[in-house]
């Protein structure tokens, strides 16, 4: 059963908005595959396009090789959860479950088996009979995840389907989704704004942006390997530090951060990195520590402006004595004690870290995300 | 009471008192009272006035028992139940897929016309649209001349004085009470259920027979009341569309009280006619399972 979904060139255009612009991609079979993005990036336009709820404007959708273009909804090998899983309320679990079966005109003893091992699948035995407004929020989502798998779909749509459940819950529903994929080896295709469900779930994330794929990798080279500022920014935390290329070396570049003088970083993905270019330095909040203000190889002085407990760590917000920017240290229990004199608010504190473990991009006009509150920035805006 | 303490807290005693009296007043007065005097009226044979509190001056069903004596009027009455069921069932079949277009299908703005152009005509009193019916159905009128220009037909359809005249006029007159229970009720229908279903594999038919349908059931039940009530105790319809040929228990109540000068006789054919509803109206709660509750909505 092949459940590879191929877009090729497809484009949507609502009105003058295009909120796809020419994307092409190919997810394979049996793939767990995430669309990451903030609101209103596109990412469910996308999906509405593999389910058959929208026709692209220009190009085509293909599934197990197959043209979708004139193939009705009903008439697709998917399904989809809702992001409100849009369970039929007047309907017992049962029925729920049932009702592509029913429109398949498959007889009521089979059914009601089917239904039965689905139920045992989502750990649900027993639930059958109860009515939908007597199921707790996660057993809605199980209940929504059999009722899509009844209709045995080569591909399995997700909207965002873990939003609406609180943080234990979600976290677990993250295992169990990621389990029955694996035992069921259908596609999987799963929209969200959320990284923590695409990089954990995952074998590829493609990271979207103002209708445009930024990147498609899988999680451990999207966190280490950002291709675009944007990417770098959304996916995971990261500083940023505005410099120009002075000399490359290699797999390095030497920079000139202005005030903050010359720095090291690693060459990121994109090549473009002439001498002259105007780039960024990305480094990750646990990447950054507390060196002595001797120590050799990169170091920044800062003051220390604001220490917050998060439990299994303690975040830093630390001034550049250079700059005047804020950058956020993430730093463990045990190198946390061993500077807790030097965490104190208004104290001077020495930042170091190692060019192996930062990223240099070119600097894009694409959108950004805002360091402190996480939004989305269009780039109009960016001027600082 | 409640809504008492309520209204005492907003309005001060005094004036409560007053909104109290005046609401009992006028539901006394102006409701029950009425009620009670057609109620007594039917249940006493039709008297000179000077036999009146004489010796045959009592209760008796006799007035009820008339109805199923006469085999005339036992028929119309039959036949007001089944047209006015007739017309509830065309109503809705007209109205429900309205309904649809109106909460899922239109844009707002095609779905503000629309209502538009289905209200305007109720600007005009009952009588005249009725009238106009009357127009354009007749004998030599614009509705026979269109078909026979089409050549559809070749000679007029005499489509007044018939059940088919009264039948169109209904449903006219009551799709207002049809579409709008129903557009509210499938207006509040989240557009993923009609989306799963159809993700499921559902075509339309059973898309709205499984999950629209059901959803907007007391809103259909709603439609189908007002509409049968309508239709059952519509006067002006089947007077000027339907006579002579259709008659509707209405005309004969009239006649009982206008024409006969018995009141006693057409008191209780109004009440028969209302216990006739009110049968259809639990009939039809009981058929859809809604209760007076989801109706009220």
């Amino acid at each position: 059963m092949d459940g590879s979904v191929r877009l090729e060139e497809v484009v949507m255009r609502f009105g003058d908005f295009t909120a796809i612009d020419k994307t092409s991609l190919t997810i394979g079979s049996g793939e767990f595959f995430s669309f990451l993005g903030p609101s209103g990036c596109g990412k469910t336009t996308l999906l509405n396009m593999v389910s058959g709820f929208l026709t692209p404007s220009e190009g085509q959708v293909l599934i197990g090789g197959e043209p979708m273009a004139g193939v009705p909804v009903n008439r697709r090998p998917t399904a989809m959860i809702f992001q409100n899983l849009a369970l039929f309320p007047l309907m017992t679990v049962f029925d729920n479950i049932e009702f592509g079966l029913e429109v398949r005109g498959v007889d009521r003893r089979t059914r009601r088996a089917t239904a039965e091992r689905l139920l045992a699948l989502v750990a649900l035995e027993g639930s059958g009979p109860k009515r939908i407004d007597e199921l707790s929020g996660g057993q809605k989502q199980r209940v929504a995840i059999a009722r899509a798998l009844a209709v045995e779909p080569r591909v399995l749509l997700l909207d965002e389907p873990l939003s609406a459940l609180d943080l234990k819950l979600r976290q677990h529903m993250r295992s169990e989704l990621k389990a029955i994929q694996r035992k069921t080896g259908i596609t999987f295709i799963y929209i969200t704004h959320d990284q923590g469900e695409a990089l954990t779930m995952s074998d590829r994330v493609a990271v979207m942006s103002a209708g445009r794929l930024q990147q498609v990798a899988d999680p451990v080279t999207l966190y280490r390997q950002p291709a675009t500022g944007f990417v770098a920014a959304f996916v995971g935390e990261n500083n940023r530090i505005e410099a120009r290329v002075i000399e490359r070396l290699g797999e390095r570049v030497r920079l000139d951060a202005g005030a903050l003088g010359e720095l090291e970083g690693r060459v990121g993905e994109e090549a473009g990195l002439g001498v002259g270019v105007e780039v960024a330095l990305y480094l990750r909040p646990e990447q950054l520590r507390p060196v002595a203000a001797d120590a050799g190889g990169m170091t920044l002085p800062a003051r220390v402006e604001s220490v917050s407990f998060e439990g299994a760590w303690l975040m830093v917000a630390a001034r550049l004595e250079g700059s005047g920017e804020v950058l956020r240290m993430q730093l463990g229990s045990e190198v946390s004690r061993r500077f807790a004199d030097a965490l104190a608010p208004g104290e001077a504190i020495t930042l170091g870290f190692d060019p192996a473990e930062t990223v240099v991009l070119p600097r894009d006009d694409g959108p950004r995300v805002d360091a402190e509150t996480g939004e989305v920035v269009e780039a109009s805006d960016e001027h600082r | 009471m409640s809504i008492a303490r309520q209204l005492a807290a907003r309005f001060g005693g005094p004036l409560t008192a007053a909104i109290l009296a005046l609401l009992g007043i006028w539901l006394i007065l102006m409701v029950t009272l009425p009620q009670l005097q057609m109620i007594d009226y039917s249940l006493r044979p039709n008297l000179l006035p000077d036999q009146r509190g004489g010796p045959e001056d009592g209760w008796t069903l006799a007035n009820y028992a008339t109805l199923f004596a006469n085999d005339i009027h036992r028929a119309i009455f039959l036949k007001t139940l089944w047209s006015s069921v007739l017309v509830t069932l065309l109503t809705l079949g007209v109205s429900y897929p309205l309904a649809w277009y109106l909460a899922k299908v239109a844009t707002p703005r095609q779905a503000a016309l629309c209502l538009l152009l289905l209200i305007i005509p109720f600007w005009i009193n009952e009588i005249l649209r009725t009238y106009s019916w009357f127009i354009l159905l007749a004998f030599r009128g614009p509705l026979n001349e269109l078909l026979m220009m089409l050549g559809l037909i070749d000679r007029p359809i005499r489509f007044l004085s018939g059940d088919a005249g009264v039948m169109v006029g209904m449903v006219y007159a009551y799709i207002l009470f049809m579409v709008f229970p129903v557009y509210n009720a499938i207006e509040s229908l989240d557009d993923n259920q009609v989306r799963a279903a159809r993700d499921l594999g559902a075509g339309t038919l059973r898309t709205h027979r499984r999950i629209v349908i059901p959803h907007a059931k007391p809103g259909i039940a709603t439609g189908c009341i007002m509409t049968f009530m309508l239709a059952a105790g519509s006067y002006a319809v089947p007077a000027l569309l339907g006579s002579p040929g259709s008659r509707w228990f209405t005309q004969i109540i009239y006649n009982w009280f206008f024409e006969g000068g018995n009141w006693n006789q057409g008191a209780a054919y109004a009440f028969l006619l209302l216990v006739l509803c009110i049968g259809f109206m639990s009939l039809v709660m009981k058929v859809f399972k809604v209760g007076l509750g989801d109706i009220a909505k």
